[in-house]
């Protein structure tokens, strides 16, 4: 009996002849019920029958493909839109990486150009002390080896170059009591070079568009560096530079040569 | 419009993004539409696919689709643009069937019959099909039969039909739902019969 009712519903809904309210109700049921689907479909076909419409689109599956297209169509819509994303993501990451490669390389390439037109006169200052600020391990081995052979005034102004409390550790184990009277300042080109650096690395690691890791890369090599700066021995340890340590071999030669006179 | 109760109701489920209720207006209006695409597009196989991209069109649309003609109405236009559409660019880009023309007078049948894929099988299940309908509705007590061909032949709503036959609209309703009930009897007798060919008609 309640069937029967349903099924009245039914063919009035069919009919545009049931009020919205319970056309809501029951069209949900038929999402649910294959059988009222299945009669819903058969009404359609007795109407195209009825009206010589072509019914050979019900045996074929009409309304079947036109969901599996519908469905296609919604699948095919997001997968396009999740490769559109994964694109522009991927397209923004490589035009960041290379315009801060552009920018490192830039920024390096200027400073050592200003560090080639300095280098005469880095050589020449060179000759005499040690740049203070370039540190490493040019001027540990140099305070190293002028304590060790008890260098002169030359080998305590060498390591003095380093840093005043080594110069005058080197002064006193020399027995030399003659107080280090000043210290020369350490090379414009150098300086600006390393500093340049840097400034290059620290701008790249606080740029909004570096990436974690090459921010966090270029923060621990920038924390390095300073403390390198910081202390000569840890200097020493972490220098990388061979032409830092080669400089640091020749003062040192210069050290043991003036002790030996 | 009180005969686009059902249909706007779908439509309402299928705009908050319930597509379930989209196929039942597919099922609904799938032989009308594949009926209105055929008046342009002979080859019922391309007048399938054609009202198939109408009916994809239309859902595609139907977020605008505010309500202001029955939903129908809306269709049919879909389906007109859409049909037009694929007859111009069948004009443009012509398919070629490479038959031999040489003064063979069976050519043209021979062309007609590419183009068709009706098989024999799916004419006979159609002619089987409006025969057993036809039967049935010929068995059909008068009161029923009356009312299921104003209904479905002449389109009038319960209101009218209940005007033109002196009765009540329940009274309409009731002999509507009993005659399709009759046809839809005799159709499942024909279809199962045995065979399991009900799904034949879904």
């Amino acid at each position: 009996m309640i069937q029967d009712e349903v099924e009245s519903q039914l063919s009035a809904m069919f009919d545009g002849e049931l009020p919205v309210t319970e056309c809501e109700l029951l069209s949900r049921r038929i999402d649910r019920d294959e059988i009222l689907r299945a009669r819903w479909s058969r009404y359609a076909l007795i109407g195209a029958a009825m009206r010589s419409e072509p019914v050979a689109s019900a045996r074929s599956g009409f309304a079947r493909r036109v969901s599996i297209a519908l469905r296609g169509g919604e699948v095919s819509a997001r997968a396009k839109r999740g490769r559109k994303m994964i694109f522009n993501a991927a397209m923004s990451a490589s035009l960041v990486a290379a315009v801060a490669g552009i920018s490192i390389s830039m920024l390096r390439y200027t400073a050592s150009g200003s560090g080639a037109a300095g280098a005469a006169h880095s050589r020449l200052a060179d000759s005499n002390v040690v740049p203070a600020s370039v540190t490493g391990a040019a001027p540990a081995a140099a305070s190293m080896r002028a304590t060790t052979a008890g260098a002169g005034r030359e080998g305590a102004l060498l390591a003095g170059a380093v840093s005043a409390d080594a110069s005058m550790a080197a002064a006193r184990h020399g027995g030399n009591s003659e107080p280090v009277s000043y210290v020369t300042p350490a090379s414009a080109a150098n300086v600006n070079t390393a500093l340049r650096t840097e400034l290059a690395d620290f701008i790249v690691a606080h740029s909004e568009y570096s990436t974690p890791l090459m921010r966090r890369n270029l923060l621990s090599a920038l924390i390095t560096n300073e403390d390198g700066a910081d202390s000569p021995v840890a200097g020493a340890a972490m220098a990388a530079a061979p032409a830092r340590a080669a400089a640091g071999a020749v003062h040192a030669t210069i050290a043991a040569s003036g002790s030996s006179r | 419009m009180v005969a686009d109760a059902s249909d706007l109701s779908l439509v309402r489920r299928v705009q908050r993004g319930e597509r379930g209720a989209y196929d039942l207006l597919v099922l609904k209006y799938q032989h009308k539409v594949v009926k209105l695409v055929m008046r342009y597009l002979r080859n019922p196989a391309d007048a399938e696919d054609v009202a198939q991209e109408a009916f994809v069109k239309a859902y595609r649309a139907l977020p605008q689709f505010r309500g202001d003609s029955a939903f129908y109405t809306w269709l049919y236009r879909i389906a007109i643009n859409t049909a037009k559409n694929a007859l111009a660019a069948r004009e443009r880009n012509p398919v070629s069937y490479e038959v031999d023309l040489q003064g063979n007078d069976d050519s043209t049948d021979m062309v007609s019959r590419l183009k068709d894929p009706e098989t024999p099988e799916g004419l006979a299940l159609t002619e089987e099909i409006r025969d057993t309908v036809n039967h049935a509705i010929g068995e059909l007590p008068e009161d029923l039969r009356t009312a299921i061909v104003l209904r479905e032949l002449e389109g009038m709503s319960y209101e009218e039909i209940a005007a033109s036959m002196d009765c009540p609209v329940g009274t309409v309703r009731s002999r509507i739902f009993r005659a399709r009930e009759a046809i839809d009897r005799r159709l499942r007798e024909v279809f199962d019969g045995g065979l399991g060919r009900t799904e034949e008609l879904v």
